[in-house]
């Protein structure tokens, strides 16, 4: 083109001063900026949280520039290259700097890159596998956790083993328990649909992906290691927060992490006294039940007003003891609590249209698994729950049983508050063992 | 340089197309983008094919029998034989011989319906075992698609066959495009088989 | 000096055009395959979906005023929402809007008198209301409430039947899609003037061609991942069954690899928009027009290499690494674009029309969308705000900051040449202001509760982010608000804006070298484009400009 030079735009000294205004704000800007980052984010609460959040402190610097570099000039050009009442006239026929746009180019490249080895260096020190996870009382043991629709749970397989040399499981909920300095890896599960697993004060986050239950489903992985937060008080709660929409209860599929101060409070404060419910769980049915109904994730469906559930996939269960005897023609109470637990398929409640999940000694998702006990002692828990009771609750130990025995063909051992193991005669209440075990 | 009215009319190279020219232009590159662009369901459907072999350990999954390559072999043999008659069809329309062309997509026709009839057969014969995987249910999933695209583009060549028959076309280049459309139509019929073909058949 | 360029053809100023009449609005109404009608028709009905689409944003707003459940019925019922919300302003707003963009505008700057397939371009359009009412009938019968990206097994084995409408639907739309883009791209490439070389085409032709090729490369997974989605659903298949072999994981990967490239689908016209506006309103030429061109070309390769980054909580850990470079890569086309308006604004002689200003607001806040998408693509902070509003924030930065100002832009631009009138300017500015600053305070603090824990996608949250929230809903009525003064400015300026002449804006491409409305066969003679189309500030172009401005003079460039 035949204007080249001549033409480029001469920059008036009040641009100039402009311009050098606004780089001081910039850089003030920047700094100012830097001061709000712990308030846009959560606590670093993992050794992980630390490295992504300088991550993010180097983002924000490279894109304070970017981002005042560009409103600077567009903040010049608007004020002085505007044009004055009654100029009609043209700007200058400038097409372009072959060398400014190599370097407009050049110059992000080599951020790009730098950005990319960071984030690497980053990405490979948070996902290395580290030695010794999961470590409780000198050994790694495995913690599962389960993602269904609407709830969190959590299961420790302990090294421990109960009197028929049963591996103990610890069944948290929707809590994660650990401590400072644990190295927890998390073999994460789901159900049904696709959750997410996240720990905004962990900076972690993982898809749980729906696999095939027979060949043992999908399992994904989360690794993080909790560290001391400064002034807050131990065991700490961080919210776990499902990330990925799973349906009508999304919002509400949430759980905690319980961060302890070592392992010594992790131990008394969670783990022994866990392993001792389970050893010596209480001789009555009901309170048995009441712990026994929180191990599954019956909450995430439910309302029952006396555990705190809130979820209306499912039916209420408020009452449910003045309800159970009418239900289905022929069946009391008993019989017809039991069948909806292990057969859910077998009456729908109307106006719900989804199916409730499976639970019984043979199924295979490990989170379900029933044994005849645990469902006397649910039935014995729910028939409770209600004004009045359709329920034979004076002749509660031998009705029950008896409509457990009738439905499934289950013997139940109502002894089992003190010792138990002699319903093993049945084939499948070996498979059930096996079952517990596995 | 500045190109001015008087410019124009000096240089013959920038003389405007006719109408005809254009549509025909026009129509030509169309159907190239439109090829290229619909190639990639196939393409889809084969990274769908090639992804859930991942959900086995072996492909074919461990009691399915691979599906016999012979008779399908021979259904290509024909497509292909089929499009060789269906280029040689408008080369000889192009030499203004309307009776060699006729009779060459009469050949074309006929080994197409061939093609189909064996693709049929072999949708038909997927065995049990297989649908209940993904191996059949993934087969039934890309020839099914292929038919109907081959059973829709077959019709458009019978329709382009008839009205050849009457006379409709000539050796000028605007006039025969719907035979240049469909024959270029069955090309892609061909080439969407032979991937298909090659991805079902021989890799295991 | 060189001979001076005569923009009306070989009779020079000899035509006679009779007077422009505005097409009468019943012919809207029907089948027409005039490219001017059919753009119009796509605006206007891609406008109505951005006011539906725009109201259930309120809803969705009103909801999140409190953290408990309390304007809709359920959470299902609110995930519906959402869900509808998100299709309609992909598939019905923003895709058609560029259609209708690329249009009216694309065959006049390239001086020719229609598409290539004028018929084809008719049903492309006629597809889309069959498709919405299927997808809307959907919503209102048995709504889909799996978000517009329908993982499954949520939207095979739980949504409710509106999920399949919503995929046929889906499906019509992507047709129509491939169709129009077929025709942009045989219209782009066959019907240029011979004097118009590729390298002398206006930018927002070359935009149009890249999202084409995006289009015609990219919908056709969305199709095949749809026919997937549909046969699980009604015929039983376990494509994306575990249990049956399936994988849900082939369900992100296809429809990721069509969607990805179809946010560049979206944003690229706009960028074309943004390279006309901001030269003809600073008189001056764009800076550096071949790296603009190309890093368009660019934006649509490397937009085809990066889809799994929307994976990156669910693929394999040591497949995130290469997808994260890939990402990054995009940032420096991008980067160049910026770098170039800037440069093209750099030293003119700007005019604060109301295109002006919305192509200043898209710049502004276009570059936070791309310094979030980088921080985005960096895979370790990446996996601390995917799926949260982090995520909201950024793409509505680049779809609504970025496409959505380019819409107005381009709106307030082309609207002379539409109608044959002006805007009111005043109306103009006023939308502007509201429209910025309400949309930076809705969006903007979206990225701090994304990082402070808030997931995306739900209707209750902790009571921490209530205060966060209400500043949301509150700046988000404000920017619904603003949506009416550009619909009243519209309807007023239609019947008693100033009569604009052929050429307001005195801009070089082709489409101002006619009466405004052009007449049915677009220009009275084949026309000359001017050597340069943005060859703002010399006298050649000066001259060429009071050769139509004479020409169109007297009663003939208006209606």
């Amino acid at each position: 083109m035949e204007n080249t030079r001549s033409n480029i735009p001469s920059i008036s000294p009040a641009a100039v001063v402009v311009t050098a205004v606004f780089l001081l704000v910039s850089v003030i800007g920047i700094n100012w900026f830097a001061t709000y980052v712990p308030v846009v984010l959560p606590e670093q609460a993992s050794a992980e949280s630390k490295s992504v959040d300088e991550l993010f402190y180097i983002l924000m610097i490279i894109g304070g520039v970017v981002f005042f570099l560009i409103q600077g000039m567009l903040l010049i050009s608007v004020i002085a290259f505007r044009a004055r009442p009654g100029d009609d006239s043209d700007g200058p026929t400038y097409q372009g700097n072959p060398l400014l746009e190599i370097v407009w180019t050049i110059i992000p490249a080599m951020v790009v890159v730098f950005l990319a080895v960071v984030s690497y260096n980053i990405w490979t020190q948070n996902s290395e596998p580290k030695a010794s996870v999961n470590l409780v009382d000198g050994s790694s043991i495995s913690i599962n956790v389960t993602g269904a629709r609407y709830a969190w749970t959590h299961q420790y397989v302990t090294e421990r083993f109960d009197d028929n040399g049963g591996q103990i499981v610890i069944n948290s909920g929707a809590d994660l328990h650990t401590y400072i300095g644990q190295n927890v890896d998390l073999t994460l599960q789901t159900q049904d649909v696709i959750h997410s697993y996240w720990v905004p004060a962990m900076r972690v986050k993982q898809d749980l992906l729906p696999g095939d239950p027979a060949q043992g489903g999908r399992p994904t992985e989360l690794r993080f290691t909790p560290v001391r937060v400064e002034g807050r008080a131990y065991p700490a709660e961080y919210p776990i927060v499902c990330a990925e929409l799973c349906g009508d209860g999304h919002g509400r599929m949430r759980g905690t992490v319980i961060v302890y101060e070592d392992e010594s409070q992790f131990l008394d404060q969670f783990y022994e006294p866990a392993i001792y419910a389970i050893l010596n769980p209480p001789a009555d049915p009901v309170l048995r039940g009441e712990m026994e109904v929180q191990n599954y994730i019956c909450n995430s469906c439910h309302i029952l007003d006396s555990l705190g559930w809130t979820s209306t996939t499912g039916p209420s269960l408020n009452g449910i003891a003045e309800r159970a005897g009418e239900r289905v023609p022929g069946q009391s109470a008993e019989e017809y609590i039991a069948t909806s637990i292990w057969n859910s398929g077998a009456f729908r409640v109307p106006g719900y249209d989804q199916q409730m999940a499976a639970f019984g000694p043979d199924v295979v998702e490990a989170g379900n698994v029933m044994s005849p006990e645990q469902l006397y002692s649910i039935v014995a828990y729910l028939c409770t729950q209600g004004e009045s009771s359709d329920c034979d609750m004076e002749n509660a130990s031998t009705t029950i049983p008896d409509a457990i025995q009738t439905v499934f063909g289950y013997e139940v051992d109502i002894t089992f508050g003190m010792e138990s193991d002699e319903s093993a005669e049945t084939p499948d209440a070996e498979a059930e063992a096996a079952d517990e075990s596995a | 340089m500045m190109t001015t009215a008087i410019d124009r009319q000096q240089k013959p190279k920038f003389a405007r197309r006719s109408e005809a020219d254009m549509r025909l232009k026009n129509n030509r590159l169309g159907m190239t983008i439109f090829q290229v662009s619909w190639i990639m369901v196939f393409l889809a459907l084969i990274i769908v094919n090639w992804q859930l072999r991942f959900s086995y350990s072996e492909w074919p999954p461990a009691g399915v029998a691979s599906f016999d390559p012979l008779l399908p072999s021979a259904a290509t043999l024909a497509l292909l034989l089929s499009l060789v008659m269906v280029r040689q069809g408008l080369q000889t329309l192009r030499r203004n011989h309307v009776a060699g062309f006729l009779m060459r997509w009469r050949g074309a026709i006929a080994l197409g319906i061939a093609f189909m009839a064996i693709i049929v057969y072999e949708f038909a014969s997927v065995s049990d075992a297989a649908m209940a995987t993904q191996y059949g249910v993934t087969m039934r999933l890309m020839t099914g698609f292929h038919l109907v695209h081959a059973l829709a583009i077959l019709a458009i060549m019978v329709y382009v066959y008839r009205s050849g028959a009457t006379g409709s076309y000539s050796r000028d280049e605007h006039d025969s495009w719907a035979v240049e459309g469909t024959a270029k139509l069955w090309t892609f019929v061909t080439l969407a088989w032979l991937m298909f073909y090659v991805v079902l058949y021989w890799i295991r | 000096m060189a001979t001076i360029a005569v923009p009306l053809g070989a009779q020079g100023e000899q035509i006679e055009a009779e007077a422009v009449q505005r097409p009468a609005l019943s012919e809207y109404l029907r089948w027409s395959v005039d490219h001017k009608i059919i753009g119009v028709q796509y605006g206007v009905s891609a406008f109505l979906f951005f006011m539906i689409g725009g109201a259930m944003a309120m809803l969705i707003r009103l909801e999140l005023w409190t953290p408990e459940l309390d304007v809709m019925v359920s959470g299902a019922a609110y995930n519906s929402l959402f869900t509808i919300h998100g299709t309609i302003m992909i598939f019905l707003f923003i895709i058609p809007m560029w259609a209708a963009f690329g249009n009216f505008v694309v065959p006049l700057q390239l001086g020719a008198k229609d598409m290539a397939f004028p018929w084809l371009n008719a049903f492309a359009f006629w597809l889309i209301p069959p498709a919405a009412v299927v997808v809307l009938l959907g919503y209102f019968v048995s709504p889909a409430e799996a978000g517009w990206t329908s993982y499954p097994p949520l939207s095979t084995l739980f949504s409710g039947d509106g999920q399949t409408l919503w995929a046929l639907g889906a499906h019509l739309l992507g047709i129509s899609s491939i169709m129009g883009s077929i025709n942009f791209i045989v219209t782009i490439f066959n019907m240029r003037p011979p004097e118009m070389t590729i390298w002398r085409m206006p930018l927002l032709c070359w935009a149009v061609l890249a999202t084409s090729i995006i289009a015609v490369m990219a919908t056709p997974f969305l199709a095949g991942a749809l026919t997937l989605l549909l046969l699980d659903r009604v015929a039983g298949t376990t494509f994306f069954d575990a249990a049956g072999g399936g994988d849900v994981l082939l369900w992100q990967n296809i429809f990721w690899f069509y969607s990805h490239p179809a946010v560049y689908i979206m944003v690229l016209p706009g960028m074309g928009v943004l390279s006309e506006v901001l030269s003809v309103h600073s008189r001056k030429p764009v800076f550096g027009y071949r790296m603009v061109g190309l890093s368009s070309m660019g934006i649509a390769f490397v937009g085809f290499t990066v889809w799994a980054h929307h994976m990156f909580t669910s693929l394999q850990p040591e497949l995130r690494i290469p997808f994260m470079i890939t990402t990054m890569i995009i940032a420096v086309p991008t980067g160049i674009k910026m770098f170039s308006w800037l440069g093209t604004i750099w030293g003119g002689k700007i005019r604060f029309t109301s295109a002006m200003l919305f192509a200043l607001g898209f710049l502004s806040l276009f570059v936070i969308g791309g310094i979030s998408g980088v921080m985005l693509a960096a895979l370790p902070f990446d996996i601390h705000v995917h799926d949260t509003y982090f995520v909201v924030s950024h793409f509505h930065f680049v779809l609504f900051g970025g496409s959505v100002f380019a819409v107005y832009a381009a709106l307030y631009h082309w609207f002379p040449k539409v109608t044959g009138r002006m805007m009111n300017e005043r109306l103009g500015r006023i939308h502007f202001l509201f429209t910025y600053f309400g949309f930076l305070f809705t969006f903007f603090p979206m990225h701090v509760v994304g990082m402070l824990g808030m997931p995306r996608r739900v209707a209750v949250y902790v009571e921490a982010f209530q205060p966060w929230n209400q500043l949301i809903s509150f700046s988000a009525f404000v920017l619904g608000f603003s949506s009416f003064i550009v619909i009243y400015n519209v309807i007023k300026s239609y019947y008693h804006g100033p009569v604009a002449g052929a050429n307001p804006w005195r801009a070089l491409t082709l489409e101002w070298q006619t009466t405004s409305p052009p007449p049915a066969t677009n220009f009275a003679d084949d026309p000359i484009p001017f050597e340069n189309p943005y060859g703002y500030g010399t006298e050649a172009a000066a001259a060429y400009l009071d050769v139509v401005d004479e020409a169109f003079s007297g009663g003939n460039g208006s209606p």
